[in-house]
């Protein structure tokens, strides 16, 4: 952006808080949950749809340059996606799987009142 | 991917890590953008790592590469402590 800094630009400290408070989950990624515009960005999306997080709040960077520049100094993160869980920056997809793999983003979720879907997944599996 | 010879990018990339993380145990660097220096992945194993959570790992390494960083379009990190 050009040299806005602070003020209340959509990219300043201020206006990146308010949207990583706005809701338990919050993804700055490129383009949108129906239409991920990059692999890393889909697969942030495809994690949380196999947990049954449908509702959240996505920010496509690609429609902000001043987002896009404000998330990255706001986290001290270089790359999109980022993921917040209750505003604190989790990390991105590879952090994201990680979690996914060990079990961290079910108890993760937890924590903010959301069951995981694949804890019932795992349950109707017991029965068979 | 086995190839022989590593990219230029590659080369630079684990020296900088070298020598940011002199405890390393294992480094590994790979061009996923076929060549074109536009995007690593990277893997790290280091005594510095231990205790730390992961995202903290990662931002250890992104502050090491930072300039380089600039001129990447993406990477990933896989960091982890000796066992």
């Amino acid at each position: 952006g050009g040299g806005a800094e602070g003020g209340g630009g959509s990219g300043s400290r201020e206006a990146v808080e308010r949207l990583v408070r706005e809701h338990p989950v919050v993804v700055f990624m490129k383009g949108s949950p129906a239409q991920p515009l990059c692999g890393f960005s889909n697969a942030v999306v495809q994690i949380l749809r196999l947990h049954g997080v449908e509702d959240y709040r996505a920010h496509d960077v690609l429609q902000d340059p001043d987002l896009r520049q404000g998330i990255k100094d706001y986290s001290n993160w270089p790359t999109i996606p980022q993921v917040y869980l209750n505003g604190e920056f989790v990390g991105g997809c590879d952090i994201l799987l990680q979690m996914h793999q060990n079990g961290d983003l079910v108890e993760e979720l937890k924590k903010l009142g959301i069951r995981s879907a694949l804890l019932d997944a795992e349950k109707d599996q017991e029965k068979k | 991917r086995s190839f022989a010879s590593q990219t230029d990018g590659e080369s630079r990339l684990v020296r900088v890590l070298q020598e940011k993380f002199p405890r390393a145990s294992a480094i590994k660097v790979v061009d996923i953008s076929g060549g074109c220096g536009a995007m690593y992945e990277i893997h790290i194993e280091s005594e510095e790592f231990r205790e730390k959570r992961t995202v903290q790992q990662h931002q250890m390494v992104n502050q090491a590469l930072s300039e380089e960083i600039k001129h990447m379009h993406g990477l990933r990190i896989f960091t982890s402590a000796p066992k």
